[in-house]
């Protein structure tokens, strides 16, 4: 664990703050300073998005300290699934923004790398940004899943839906996200390596990340919501996969394999 | 729900969950391990018995013939399926021992600068096979990231990380002195002129690049060093600093032409991302000779079962997105209307 003395450490940190400070501020029903620190807090994380696209010089998607940076920025999903999916947490939301730039600020190295040859494809940038995307979607369903677990409501009196079905709703929209960067993966692994399948770790991972969602809606399909316990249990289980795909793959020494250079 | 169907879709849920556990007891294994785990013969029949049972499924559920959208996610995991099997090394045993149709399913050719090849080795499989035609390198080529640069550390870690810019002097530190970089080489070599040593750039086979630099210290005292990539040097009680030359590889690229009866059939410059497709198979820039640049590796793999695969991803794709946000969209936008 390091502090990182430059200006792109200096963002994030302002980042984290910011949106700290808007979940106090909600916490302590100042709704409007809430949410006015949060759209503060995007617009710093743009910045410091833009500041290391400018400083490397390709957009920043190619290791774990950026692709954290990029999940930083998730204001317009929050707002997305607050306004137009019904599904409430949307302060639950400003504290995965600093939970999520925590380790790019203070674990992951932040040495600027040039892109090998094989990440210089026109499918780098969609296959990374759609699993990002999925990811939040994902990390916002294990969410209504917990309060579900919990037996609490996503922020009642608001016009939301009940936990069960925000779950369902937020893995209904993250999958095919999930699918699509799955399935440029492997279109990619093709072109790069000659294998649309490489049975690579990281590969195995994402696809047991994406047969847990799978499991989900035929397990859903069959019982309904006459077993919301365990329908919430696949959604966290779907996380937990996720988290274990991003960072234990490319972090951990037993996962050697042909990802190793997203570290 | 009737009885046969509530069993089918069990048994789909267990064929989902054991794949879920395969895949992470896969992941343990490692790609090489993985690869021989998912094609061995157990694994085979669970392939097949999982392609059988969404092709069940699909005749069975009514809902999925007239659902488009649900129609496409199980028929394009059903091409998936069959694209893969096909594509296998069983699969290709079975078209061979079925059709009499025998392609080099994966291996790796390996040609030097101005020659033809068309032995494919599969130093897993033990095994060199030939292709129906000839594949020539022409040229190889490796590109490097601009600018490169010179890394100079001092005993007590100081570094500076200096532009590879012929004649330009950075001063270090008044204590120090400067440097300056006289010339670059791509194949450096000493020849004997007379009595005297002289560095040549070599033109003929070769690979040793690296710099020449003026260390000037502050009392004007000019010594001279060669820095080699290849070589990185070591830290000398006397020396002040550690020098060492790195540049970053942005591209290596086989200018390749395809032959066959004499005729030139294809040419391609190929490079990672970059393949080139003829004749059935596929040719991707795997690797290179990395001493002395004068030959390719390529990597080459039959396109077997491929356009089943990618239809059965379209597919996939199509559908999920259709069935998940596309009839949703619709229906608002229908219903606004209304």
């Amino acid at each position: 664990m390091e502090i990182k003395y430059t200006t792109q450490g200096l963002l994030i940190y302002i980042t984290i703050v910011v949106y700290l400070l808007a979940l106090l501020m909600t916490l302590l029903r100042r709704p409007k300073a809430g949410h006015l620190l949060y759209i503060l807090g995007f617009i710093t994380a743009v910045v410091s998005f833009g500041y290391r696209w400018y400083h490397v010089r390709h957009i920043p998607m190619q290791n774990l300290f950026e692709v954290f940076l990029c999940l930083g920025m998730i204001y317009p999903v929050s707002l997305f699934c607050h306004r137009v999916l019904r599904v409430g947490g949307y302060s639950a939301d400003m504290l995965i923004g600093a939970i999520v730039l925590v380790p790019a600020g203070f674990i992951f190295n932040a040495q600027p790398q040039r892109l090998p040859p094989a990440l210089q494809s026109w499918l780098f940038t969609p296959h990374v940004a759609v699993y990002m995307l999925s990811y939040i979607f994902m990390a916002k369903a294990a969410f209504c899943a917990l309060c579900q677990l919990a037996g609490k409501g996503l922020n009642s009196g608001e016009n939301v839906l009940p936990a069960e079905q925000a779950t369902y709703r937020m893995i209904s929209v993250g999958f095919p996200l999930l699918t699509l960067g799955l399935i440029l993966g492997s279109y990619w692994g093709k072109l790069a390596w000659g294998d649309y399948w490489g049975w690579d770790p990281k590969e195995l991972w994402s696809l047991a990340s994406w047969l847990v969602y799978v499991g989900y809606f035929h397990f859903r399909y069959m019982f309904g919501r006459r077993h919301p316990r365990i329908n919430s249990a696949w959604a966290i289980t779907g996380l937990v996969v996720i988290v274990i795909t991003l960072l234990w793959v490319n972090l951990s020494k037993l996962f050697a394999g042909l990802h190793t250079y997203a570290i | 729900m009737d009885r046969l169907k509530y069993a089918m879709m069990w048994a789909g849920l267990t064929f989902i969950l054991l794949l879920i556990f395969l895949s992470i007891y896969g992941a343990f294994l490692g790609s090489d391990r993985a690869e021989s785990f998912f094609n061995c013969p157990a694994l085979a029949f669970y392939w097949l018995a999982f392609a059988l049972l969404l092709v069940a499924g699909i005749t069975e559920f009514r809902r999925l013939l007239r659902v488009p959208c649900l129609l496409l996610i199980h028929a394009g995991c059903i091409f998936i399926l069959a694209g893969s099997m096909l594509g296998s090394d069983a699969g290709g045993n079975l078209q061979k021992r079925l059709l009499g149709i025998d392609k080099i399913r994966k291996g790796r050719m390996v040609i030097f600068e101005g020659r033809s090849e068309n032995r494919v080795i599969s130093e897993k499989d033990e095994w060199v096979k030939e292709l129906p035609f000839f594949v020539k390198l022409k040229d190889f080529r490796i590109e490097y990231y601009k600018p490169e640069y010179l890394h100079i550390q001092t005993h007590n870690g100081r570094t500076w990380k200096l532009p590879v810019e012929i004649d330009t002097e950075f001063s270090l530190d008044p204590k120090l002195g400067s440097v300056t970089i006289l010339r670059t080489f791509e194949n450096f070599k000493i020849t004997i002129d007379g009595d005297k040593k002289v560095a040549i750039d070599d033109p003929e086979a070769g690979y040793n690049p690296a710099l020449e630099v003026q260390i000037k210290d502050p009392n004007g005292n000019v010594t001279a060093k060669y820095v080699f990539e290849r070589f990185p040097g070591h830290i000398h009680p006397e020396d002040k600093f550690l020098l060492s030359y790195h540049r970053v590889i942005r591209d290596y690229i086989s200018w390749l032409e395809v032959i066959k009866d004499g005729k030139v059939l294809a040419e391609k410059d190929i490079e990672v991302n970059h393949p080139l497709h003829f004749g059935g198979y596929h040719f991707y820039q795997h690797s290179y000779d990395d001493k002395a640049g004068q030959y390719t590796i390529l990597q080459v793999v039959s396109d077997t079962g491929l356009p089943l695969v990618l239809a059965g991803y379209v597919m996939l794709c199509a559908g999920v997105f259709w069935h998940f946000w596309l009839r949703h969209i619709f229906a608002r936008v229908k219903s606004k209307s209304e």
